[in-house]
């Protein structure tokens, strides 16, 4: 009888911290229906109307980001930026994973000397770059520009892509050079037609969070670029928000909706990855 | 010739790589190094001054507040999005519904700081949410400019990361939760240990490899805050708001004093550095083979 009462109890309590849950969870994302709503409203809708009140005409949002656009300019950061996050990206993935195949299964002195040299560029904070980058690309002309952009976020992806490739290839070391000394492939060859193959999972993977870090990257945008062509999406969304941003608060909420699509995208089609994404980026497998 | 290509083709690989890093990275972290040493505003040259750019920041008083709002940042990254990611995970694991509820926790994750910064932004303003809301429940007491004064502009930013880095603590806790065997809770449960003995006794315990790397990183990840502080407050009003990672912007490109800016970088850096190699000495044992 204590027993059961007792069960009893337990599963009580069970619904009602679940009840707390599904509560706590729907507060966690209400900012978002708040930003979805407002970024359909006339700026004086949204100072009249109450924060979760329907918008009158949903289409306003196109008003929005065209108005928020010619304020900052963040029609031009989509385009600029979706350059850099799939060319940064793809540039990063085919640099490391030949650097990492030179390391794990060629002849070469020294590899885990050449493997930290490279990976310790994930060590150091972003401020240590700053200022020498900014210098440097304003003596050799890559300031402002797209190419200069393209050639830092490569770079800046290259070291924890590395990592990974790294001990993906040390995995699976024996089974590649078995079948390229089978039909006697060249070195190229083997990275080509065997290696890279193979290693699809970790490439896509590398890709997809590589491909979301440059695009929401600000700090370097507001450093390295000004102009409108060249500046990416969230340096230009930056320009419209906060306390000292230009734009109205139906402007700010579009352009931070609109700026959001592509990862949102890539997060519901790759939620694997991404979970996956967080515990290799912290545990290294 | 060929054998002579032989052996230096294994290296052809790797100097894409090696030109991209040491180029662009590396070459800057010397280069900053070198920087903290001088006095230099980018337009005349560059004067050695030895380590008084170190012993300037030192003394500046807006230097010490941005090391403490840091502080702060970093005392309350560790209580809410790693605490209460901890917390949030115990008590996801045995619930039905978990994924759903685990994925509309993590969905903040997904947007850069830049649009969190947008968005809490407008939560702060004087008509904003946050206010309104507070007035809608009949709070009226507790509505206020929350971006403006010291140390709240502060902790109110530190809630809207949180609101950002609370689903990625909570899924590593959560995996690390996956790998104790469930024998071991089965027979503590047998032996009649509650919730809460098994918790501090036996999951706390077992976390702690998980726990270790949530710790520093949050640890790093707040030294390193900058994005977030720049678009919402500039690190104002009156700079008293900036973090190190502020301050050392505001000196280099609003009034460049790039001397003093390095030095508060390799200030940054060096507490970074120091964390990062517990970290990175857990990360390579693991990937050691």
């Amino acid at each position: 009888m204590i027993e059961r009462l007792s069960l009893q109890r337990r599963s009580l309590d069970r619904y009602l911290v679940l009840g707390l849950l599904c509560l706590f969870a729907l507060a966690w994302v209400t900012p978002l229906a708040i930003v979805a709503l407002s970024s359909m409203k006339t700026p004086r809708e949204q100072s009249q109307s109450g924060i979760l009140a329907l918008p009158e005409n949903a289409a306003m949002i196109l008003e929005n980001i065209t108005s928020a656009s010619e304020l900052s300019g963040i029609g031009n950061g989509i385009l600029s930026s979706l350059i850099y996050a799939f060319v940064g990206s793809f540039t990063a993935v085919i640099v490391a994973s030949s650097a990492a195949y030179s390391i794990a299964m060629l002849k070469i002195r020294f590899p885990f000397f050449w493997f930290l040299i490279i990976y310790s560029g994930t060590v150091f904070p972003f401020q240590m770059y700053l200022m020498p980058l900014f210098q440097m690309y304003q003596t050799v002309g890559l300031y402002d520009t797209r190419f200069g952009m393209l050639l830092f976020y490569s770079a800046i992806a290259v070291p924890f892509c590395i990592f990974v490739f790294r001990n993906y290839f040390i995995g699976m070391q024996g089974e590649v050079i078995e079948a390229a000394s089978l039909d006697g492939a060249s070195s190229f060859q083997t990275y080509l037609r065997i290696v890279l193959p193979m290693a699809k999972a970790p490439a896509l993977f590398l890709f997809v969070t590589q491909f979301s870090w440059i695009w929401n990257d600000f700090l370097f945008g507001q450093v390295l670029a000004k102009s409108d062509d060249v500046r990416p999406v969230m340096t230009s969304l930056a320009m419209l928000s906060g306390t000292y941003g230009k734009g109205s608060i139906p402007q700010q909420m579009a352009g931070a909706l609109t700026a959001s699509i592509p990862t949102l995208i890539l997060f519901f089609a790759l939620q694997k990855h991404f979970m996956q994404g967080i515990i290799l980026n912290t545990a290294g497998e | 010739m060929q054998a002579l290509f032989r052996k230096i083709e294994p290296y052809l690989y790797l100097l894409p790589a090696l030109l991209l890093v040491g180029g662009l990275l590396l070459y800057s972290v010397a280069h900053t190094l070198a920087i903290s040493f001088t006095d230099w505003d980018l337009i005349t040259p560059p004067r050695f001054v030895g380590l008084q750019n170190y012993i300037d920041a030192i003394r500046d008083p807006t230097f010490t507040r941005s090391f403490s709002n840091t502080l702060i940042w970093t005392g309350g990254s560790l209580l809410l999005p790693v605490g209460g990611g901890l917390l949030l995970a115990v008590v996801l694991e045995r619930i039905p519904g978990q994924r759903v509820l685990k994925t509309l926790i993590y969905l903040p994750a997904i947007l850069s700081t830049t649009v969190v910064a947008a968005i809490w932004s407008y939560v702060y303003t004087n008509n904003g949410v946050l206010n309104e809301t507070l007035r809608w429940v009949g709070l009226d007491a507790l509505a206020r400019p929350w971006l403006v004064f010291a140390p709240t502009n502060t902790l109110a930013m530190i809630v809207a990361a949180s609101w950002r880095a609370l689903g990625p603590s909570m899924v590593l806790f959560l995996v690390g939760l996956q790998t104790i065997p469930p024998e071991l809770i089965e027979a503590a449960k047998i032996d009649g240990a509650g919730e809460r003995l098994l918790f501090w006794r036996i999951k706390l315990p077992l976390l702690r490899p998980i726990t270790a790397i949530v710790v520093i990183m949050s640890v790093i990840g707040s030294f390193m805050t900058f994005d977030l502080v720049w678009v919402m407050t500039q690190g104002g009003p009156g700079r008293s708001s900036e973090t190190l990672a502020v301050t050392m912007y505001r000196q280099a490109f609003i009034m460049w004093r790039m001397g003093y800016a390095g030095a508060v970088a390799v200030i940054l850096s060096t507490i970074v550095i120091a964390f990062s190699i517990f970290y990175l000495r857990e990360t390579l044992k693991r990937s050691a083979v």
